[in-house]
């Protein structure tokens, strides 16, 4: 599995969405599914998929699925 | 009168001062802003200045100008709620929020000057309850005060609002994985 394809399922397994709902334009509180509550796991299930440990700036920075992607090349993980 | 300036969850509390009317009046008429206030009239200069003047001294309420990364994004208010008390010796108080910078609207941010305040009023002031009235019309910040704990007590069916508690317990029950996430460390 690419990071790509592990980010898409690190989305779908915190928010409960499906895969093909995570695209790019997908942001924090555009859908129901993710809320601040969701926000934490996803964050949880980045870092335990990645092996990093995002700072706050990342944390609150990390506002939709392209910006976790320009997040993660910090850490330097390329999706 | 508020004197009090904290930092907590990456943000800066300000008790305000004339010098932040401008900014204040700007985002108060800002219309997604304005739907969701009680009064929802367009505010002159000169009544926002009439405003702080009249609550710059008061003891009933106090507000801030909240600053992240050395911008303003919003502002926070307490106000006492039991009738001849000061925010200081009220056990129950109303709090307030609006983020006026667009960038940090709905982002886990808005979480930081509400944290930042409520654990302010639980460990210094007598605070032992926050009260919310909230228009059923605005379920985002119904949900926002759910996440922080608040339980929906009253809603009237007369009325448009509803009444909202948070206790101190709830409180620290509901946010303490919020506030780790808020309150890491930066990289170095």
């Amino acid at each position: 599995m690419n990071n790509n394809e592990k980010l898409i399922n690190a989305f779908t397994t915190a928010l409960g969405i499906e895969a093909e709902n995570v695209t790019d334009d997908l942001t924090y509180n555009a859908i129901p599914q993710w809320d601040s509550t969701a926000h934490m796991v996803l964050i949880a299930e980045i870092e335990n998929v990645f092996d990093v440990m995002l700072d706050t700036d990342d944390i609150i920075d990390l506002s939709s699925v392209a910006q976790a992607k320009i997040i993660l090349q910090k850490y330097d993980v390329n999706t | 009168m508020n004197k009090q300036t904290f930092t907590a969850y990456q943000v800066t509390l300000t008790p305000i001062a004339r010098e932040h009317q401008h900014v204040l009046r700007h985002w108060r008429n800002d219309p997604e802003i304005q739907q969701q206030m009680f009064s929802a009239n367009y505010i002159t200069e000169e009544q926002q200045l009439a405003w702080f003047d009249r609550i710059n001294d008061c003891n009933t309420q106090w507000h801030w100008i909240v600053s992240y990364k050395g911008e303003f994004i919003g502002s926070t208010n307490i106000k006492a709620i039991q009738k001849g008390q000061s925010v200081v010796e009220s056990q129950t108080l109303e709090a307030g929020l609006y983020i006026g910078d667009a960038r940090y609207k709905g982002n886990v941010l808005a979480f930081a000057p509400t944290l930042a305040m409520y654990d302010f009023c639980f460990e210094n002031l007598a605070t032992k309850e926050f009260k919310a009235l909230v228009k059923t019309t605005n379920s985002a910040a119904i949900n926002y005060n759910q996440k922080l704990g608040y339980k929906i007590k009253a809603q009237s069916p007369d009325t448009d609002v509803c009444e909202m508690i948070l206790t101190e317990q709830d409180y620290r029950l509901n946010t303490t994985v919020l506030k780790q996430l808020l309150s890491r460390a930066k990289k170095q």
